[in-house]
C-alpha cells in the first residue's frame, strides 16, 4: 500500500486518510505552516478553529489546517502567498 | 435543501442530545458539524485505523448511546459544516465546506451547542511556534493516536492537566512536569466539597494515581513565567510558591488555564415567538459544566425549543435539578483550582509581551495607548491599538486586554471583552467565491 500525500510548498508529505491538514504537516516535522498575509509565522494553536493561526490555502482558498482533512493531491500553500484562483 | 424545525449548531454530546430528543418527538432536525468527526472535546472521534482513546467504560457508554440515539432517529449529520451566523433577514448561513459553498437556512428554532473554548494567559513566549494549549494536543492526540515526539510540558491550572497528564502516561509518555497555579487539596475545605461527587473525585484519583507511578512531578502552587527557544526546543521558567526561579529544557510546551463558552460572534438568545428565528444555547457553550451535563442541556434545550415553536411540553424540573448537581461540582473544582498565590498581573509582565497573537500587539503597546490626557474607551483600544482586531477576532486576547485595562486606566469605566470583540461574523475565513453564491432561499 502506497501512502497518500499531498503537496505543501511543492514537497509531498504523507497522510492517514482522515487526518486534518495540521496534523500531517507537524507529524511531517513542521512547526511552522508558512507565513499569514500579516506576515506571522502561522501556527498550530488551539486545534478547533478558534484561533485562526493556522491558517493554509488549499488549492488556493484559505482555511483552518486544523478543521481541513487532507486529500490525496490537494496542494497546500502557506497562507501569504496570493495567487488565489477561486 | 428543505427547512428544518430545529437547526443544531454542534455535534458534541450538547448538540446530539438535542437533536436527538427532538427527532423523538416528531421535529425534523438538522444537526451542523464543521468538523470532519462528530464528537466535540470530550468524544472527539479517531481517524480510520485508529483506536478510540480511552475515556473510561462510563464515558464509553454514554457515546454509545448518543450514537444509538442519531442511529434510531435516522439523523444524518452532515459534517464539515460550519454555522456563519444569522443575516439581517434571520436566516442561518450554513458554510457546507465540502462543496465549497454557503446555503442559507430557514429553521423555525436553532440551538446553539459549539462547547467551549480554553483559556491561555499571556506569558513572554506564549505564542511562539510549537506551543500549543492542551486542548490542542489533546485533539491531535485524539484524532491521529499520535503524541509529539520529545520532552512535553503541561503548564498552567485546572483539572484538564492532570487529565492529560495521566492520559499521555497511560500511553506510555509522561509529561516531564505538570506545573499549576493552584494548590489543589491542601485547601481540606474545598476538597472535603468533592466527597459529594464521586465520578470527579474517581476520575482525579486515576489521573494523580499514574503520575505518582511514573514520578511525574505535580508542581503546585508553581507558574510557569516565560518560554524562550532554544534551537529547536524551548527553555521555561518557573517561579514556586516561595518566589524560587528554576528552569528546565523541553520540546512541546501545552498551555491551559481554564475553559469558558465559546459564544463568540454567535446571535443572542431568542425566546421571542414571531421574531425571527428561536435561539437556544446547550452545553459547554452556555455555561461549563462538563461532559455530563452537556447531554442533560441539550434535552432541556431542545425541550424548550419545542415549546417555544408548538407549544409542547417541558420536562424542566429534573434537568434543572441533575444541572444543578453538576453547577455545584464545578464550583467545587473552581475553589480546588483557585490560585495559590494571586497572579501577576498582566501589566507587570515585561513590555514585550505579546497579549494579541494576530497582531503581535504587546504590553507596551497597550500601555501607550494610557499615556495620553483621556483613558482610551474599549472602541480606542480597539481601532487605535489595533487590540482584538486580528483574524481571532479577540477570542484569545480580548479577556486579557480587557483586565489590564481596567488597571492601566482605574479612573474610567472597565472595557468589557464584548466591547473589544464586538458581534462580527463570520468568524472565519470564508471564500468570497462561496458567499457570493448564497441562494435566496425562499422564507417558509
Ligand atoms: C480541551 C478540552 C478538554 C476537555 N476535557 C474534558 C474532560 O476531560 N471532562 C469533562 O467533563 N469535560 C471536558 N471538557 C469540557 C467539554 O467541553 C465538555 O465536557 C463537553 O465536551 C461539552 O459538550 P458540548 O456538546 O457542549 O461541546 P463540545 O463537545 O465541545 O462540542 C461542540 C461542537 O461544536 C462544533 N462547533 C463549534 N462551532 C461551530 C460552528 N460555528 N459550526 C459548526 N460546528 C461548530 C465543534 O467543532 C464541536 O464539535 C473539555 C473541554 C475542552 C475544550
Ligand atoms: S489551530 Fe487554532 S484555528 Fe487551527
Amino acid at each position: 500500500m502506497t501512502a497518500s500525500t499531498f503537496l505543501f510548498r511543492g514537497a509531498a508529505v504523507p497522510f492517514r486518510p482522515g487526518e486534518t491538514i495540521a496534523a500531517a504537516l507537524t507529524a511531517a516535522g513542521l512547526r511552522t505552516f508558512g507565513l499569514d498575509p500579516a506576515g506571522r509565522e502561522t501556527r498550530y494553536f488551539c486545534g478547533i478553529g478558534a484561533c485562526q493561526a493556522c491558517l493554509v490555502r488549499v488549492d488556493g482558498v484559505l482555511v483552518e489546517a486544523c478543521l481541513t482533512p487532507a486529500r490525496a493531491d490537494g496542494r497546500v500553500e502557506p497562507a501569504e502567498d496570493r495567487h488565489d484562483r477561486s | 435543501m428543505t427547512d428544518p424545525d430545529l437547526l443544531v449548531i454542534g455535534g458534541g454530546p450538547a448538540g446530539i442530545a438535542a437533536a436527538v430528543r427532538a427527532a423523538d418527538a416528531g421535529a425534523s432536525v438538522m444537526l451542523v458539524e464543521m468538523r470532519p468527526a462528530l464528537g466535540g472535546a470530550f468524544h472527539r472521534r479517531p481517524i480510520e485505523g485508529v483506536e478510540p482513546w480511552p475515556i473510561g467504560r462510563e464515558g464509553e457508554r454514554r457515546w454509545a448511546r448518543l450514537d444509538e440515539g442519531l442511529v434510531r432517529t435516522g439523523i444524518v449529520p452532515r459534517l464539515r459544516t460550519a454555522f456563519l451566523g444569522l443575516d439581517g433577514a434571520g436566516a442561518a448561513l450554513l458554510e457546507d465546506r465540502v462543496a465549497g459553498r454557503v446555503e442559507a437556512c430557514h429553521p423555525r428554532a436553532i440551538i446553539l451547542a459549539t462547547g467551549a473554548l480554553e483559556s491561555v494567559r499571556p506569558r513572554p513566549g506564549w505564542h511562539r511556534p510549537g506551543v500549543v494549549t492542551a486542548g490542542g494536543l489533546q485533539v491531535m492526540m485524539k484524532e491521529t493516536g499520535r503524541i509529539p515526539e520529545g520532552r512535553i510540558l503541561l503548564a498552567g491550572s485546572g483539572p484538564l492537566l492532570i487529565a492529560l497528564a495521566g492520559q499521555l502516561t497511560a500511553r506510555g509518555r509522561p509529561p516531564v512536569a505538570v506545573v499549576e497555579a493552584a494548590d489543589p487539596f491542601t485547601e481540606m475545605v474545598a476538597g472535603l466539597g468533592l466527597l459529594a461527587h464521586p465520578r470527579h473525585l474517581a476520575e482525579a484519583a486515576v489521573h494523580l494515581g499514574r503520575l505518582a507511578l511514573a514520578r511525574v512531578p505535580w508542581r503546585r502552587a508553581t507558574v510557569l513565567e516565560a518560554i524562550t527557544p532554544k534551537g529547536d526546543a524551548f527553555e521555561v521558567r518557573l517561579r514556586d510558591r516561595r518566589g524560587r526561579r528554576t528552569t528546565l529544557e523541553v520540546d512541546h510546551v501545552a498551555l491551559h488555564d481554564g475553559i469558558r463558552p465559546n459564544d463568540h460572534g454567535l446571535p443572542a438568545a431568542n425566546e421571542t415567538p414571531g421574531a425571527g428565528p428561536i435561539v437556544v444555547s446547550a452545553g459547554d457553550g452556555r455555561e461549563v459544566l462538563g461532559v455530563v451535563a452537556a447531554e442533560i442541556d441539550g434535552e432541556r434545550a431542545a425541550d424548550r425549543a419545542l415549546a417555544l415553536i408548538d407549544g409542547r411540553p417541558e420536562a424542566t424540573r429534573d434537568h434543572l435539578r441533575r444541572l444543578a448537581r453538576e453547577r455545584h461540582a464545578q464550583a467545587v473544582l473552581a475553589r480546588v483550582f483557585a490560585p495559590a498565590r494571586p497572579l501577576d498581573p498582566l501589566e507587570t509582565l515585561p513590555d514585550d509581551t505579546v497579549l494579541c497573537r494576530c497582531e503581535g500587539r504587546t504590553v507596551g503597546d497597550l500601555k501607550v495607548l494610557f499615556t495620553g490626557a483621556d483613558t482610551p474607551a474599549g472602541r480606542e483600544i480597539k481601532l487605535t491599538g489595533r487590540f482584538a482586531m486580528g483574524l481571532c477576532q479577540g477570542r484569545f486576547c480580548a479577556h486579557w486586554v480587557a483586565e489590564a485595562s481596567a488597571r492601566l486606566g482605574p479612573d474610567a469605566p472597565a472595557p468589557r471583552p464584548r466591547d473589544l470583540t464586538g458581534d462580527r461574523w463570520p468568524a472565519r475565513p470564508v471564500p468570497i467565491a462561496a458567499l457570493a453564491a448564497v441562494p435566496d432561499a425562499p422564507k417558509r
